[in-house]
């Protein structure tokens, strides 16, 4: 929409604001879900036929990632918040007023159980040929959010199954990242307050 | 300046839709109101709100250097002790500045009386940069309006030049509070027009900001060295990351100074430096408790949206707007009539972008008060 125009704009176009632009990126490369494997513990692995060797070290790389990629928090009291009563622990990491607490593993996501019994040799191939490919499931800790205990969740709480044993994943969603350790919500809390007492108001500009 | 009745577009709510503007209607009640349209001379949109816009920006700029150097005026406008070297040195490294509204009674005769500026996070910017301008092609297009007919309405072309030419960090961030759509809205077209200008922009929810020894940082730790924030600066200095401010390397829209134009304030101190001045209007600082004259309009010193606003119209008629605002010191103001048309009262929105006029939006109300309830109208230039 081009104008000459005296005192007004030029042009007034969207370019992000429009859906339609929008779902154009969007659409490319649908992503396909794979299988993993979602267990409380080693042995709750290895009683779904997996091999013993195998789930101790698929449990083992998650515990290595756990003080890397769970959520930190600058206090105690922010998350049992978020995960529940008991369910915090220390993480390693400091910041200027004490350490940063993190949620207990409450699982794990075993992304290549390429042994495992009674698969036929051809899903072994495709789950090998997945694995070597970008689409990959690291095997990684899991969590439970506090008012959602039968859900496990990544450390990027991203929900993967809510039983353990077999389930769908989009490996795009599930790639463990380090958490970063930053304190959050030390914006906006005036606007929450002054919400309660005005309900109706839309905005906090003017 | 006149009231004109025309027939809405049909179907212009799914349109709305469609663009983003989600915000229409606000709890079933009408926000955009587009059953009318205002109608101004190309003079009375020239001489009467253009000029003396920018005349009161460079005259509320002006103060500030004298604002900085007083505590007694720091004290006064309520900026909190800590902020003060903050403040200054906003000022004095000369921190970019992108956009603010000023508020106005005017009825198209005679001087336009500033009520109010609103310098730090004014919102109806798509309405009125986006969706009037649209309205006014439409309905040329559809043969209501003459082809002559045009719009004092430069705001998405000076934004974009703003965006263009700003020493902005890259990238440059944008957030605004979780639960307002409307917000949203205001943010989403900023960023679009950011976008639309080269810079590279991002969105991130207020509440999702991080601090890390003292950095503010993005979801993934990343330091956030341009934000706009669309948020207000009294807020945020209150808050747990008020010191963070002082110590992240972070560049703000609108920058920190801004919190002295946006203060009711700046009112009474215009008018001590600058008493009689056509367009503005008596006001002085006030301590909330003493009962108010009729002809007074009683404003704490940070209020958005007519909250927690108290007027006697010189008739004796009192009106009063509830709201949260009620933990700063208060300004009284002269009473200044907004016109009426029909049913409704009309105030205009002039906006600045840089220092530069941008144009208007017209915000109508059911009383006196301009609430964040109040209809928004488009308008015409056509003489």
């Amino acid at each position: 929409m081009q104008k000459k125009s005296f005192k007004r704009s030029r042009k007034a176009a969207l370019i992000f604001m429009v859906p339609a632009a929008t779902m154009v990126l969007q659409g490319c490369g649908a992503e396909k879900a794979v299988e993993a494997q979602v267990f409380n513990t080693p042995d709750e692995c290895a009683a779904f036929y997996n091999p013993p060797a195998q789930c101790q070290a698929a449990f083992a790389e998650a515990q290595a990632l756990h003080p890397q990629v769970a959520p930190k928090y600058a206090n105690k009291q922010e998350c049992e918040a978020d995960f529940g009563t008991g369910q915090c622990e220390t993480a390693p990491q400091q910041h200027a007023q004490g350490s940063f607490f993190m949620p207990m593993m409450m699982g794990f996501l075993a992304g290549q159980m390429l042994n495992r019994g009674g698969m036929a040799p051809q899903q072994q191939q495709q789950t090998a040929a997945a694995a070597a490919g970008r689409n990959t499931v690291p095997n990684q800790p899991l969590y439970k959010a506090r008012d959602d205990q039968s859900t496990f969740r990544t450390a990027t709480n991203t929900p993967v199954a809510s039983q353990p044993g077999p389930t769908q994943v989009r490996p795009s969603a599930v790639q463990p990242k380090p958490a970063t350790l930053a304190r959050r919500g030390g914006f906006g809390a005036q606007a929450q307050q002054r919400a309660a007492t005005a309900p109706r108001q839309t905005t906090y500009g003017g | 300046m006149k009231k004109v009745p025309i027939a809405p577009r049909p179907g212009w709510q799914a349109f709305a839709e469609s663009v983003g503007f989600q915000f229409h209607t606000i709890d079933n009640e009408p926000y955009w109101d587009e059953s009318a349209y205002y109608q101004f001379s190309l003079a009375q949109i020239e001489d009467d709100l253009e000029a003396p816009t920018e005349q009161l920006h460079q005259m509320a700029l002006d103060l500030i250097p004298d604002i900085i150097r007083s505590e007694q005026q720091l004290s006064q406008l309520g900026i909190p002790e800590p902020f003060w070297d903050a403040v200054k040195d906003s000022w004095h490294r000369a921190e970019p500045h992108l956009y603010g509204r000023m508020d106005f009674a005017y009825d198209g005769k005679g001087p336009a009386k500033l009520l109010e500026l609103n310098y730090d996070t004014p919102t109806s910017l798509y309405e009125t940069g986006f969706f009037q301008w649209v309205w006014l092609e439409d309905q040329q297009m559809r043969g209501l309006l003459p082809e002559g007919a045009d719009q004092f309405n430069s705001l998405q072309d000076k934004l974009e030049q703003a965006f263009a030419e700003l020493p902005l960090a890259r990238p440059f961030y944008f957030s605004s509070v979780t639960e307002s759509q409307e917000d949203k809205g205001t943010v989403d077209y900023l960023m679009d027009i950011a976008l639309q200008s080269g810079l590279d922009s991002r969105y991130i929810q207020l509440e999702q900001i991080g601090d890390i020894d003292g950095q503010l940082v993005d979801l993934e730790g990343y330091p956030i060295q341009g934000l706009f924030k669309l948020y207000p600066w009294e807020f945020m200095l209150q808050e747990e990351f008020a010191s963070t401010i002082l110590s992240s390397d972070t560049r703000f829209l609108e920058p920190l100074w801004k919190l002295l134009l946006s203060n009711k304030g700046i009112l009474p101190l215009l008018w001590q430096k600058y008493q009689g001045h056509p367009n503005l209007l008596p006001a002085f600082f006030d301590d909330g408790k003493t009962a108010l004259n009729p002809g007074w309009v009683r404003k704490p010193l940070f209020s958005r949206e007519g909250a927690n606003v108290e007027l006697i119209t010189p008739q004796g008629e009192k009106l009063q707007q509830g709201g949260p605002y009620t933990d700063s010191g208060y300004i009284r103001q002269a009473f200044a009539p907004l016109p009426r048309f029909g049913d409704s009262y009309t105030l205009i929105g002039s906006w600045v972008v840089g220092d530069l006029a941008a144009g208007i939006g017209i915000r109508e109300d059911n009383s006196l008060i301009t609430k964040d309830s109040s209809r928004f109208l488009p308008h015409i230039i056509l003489d």
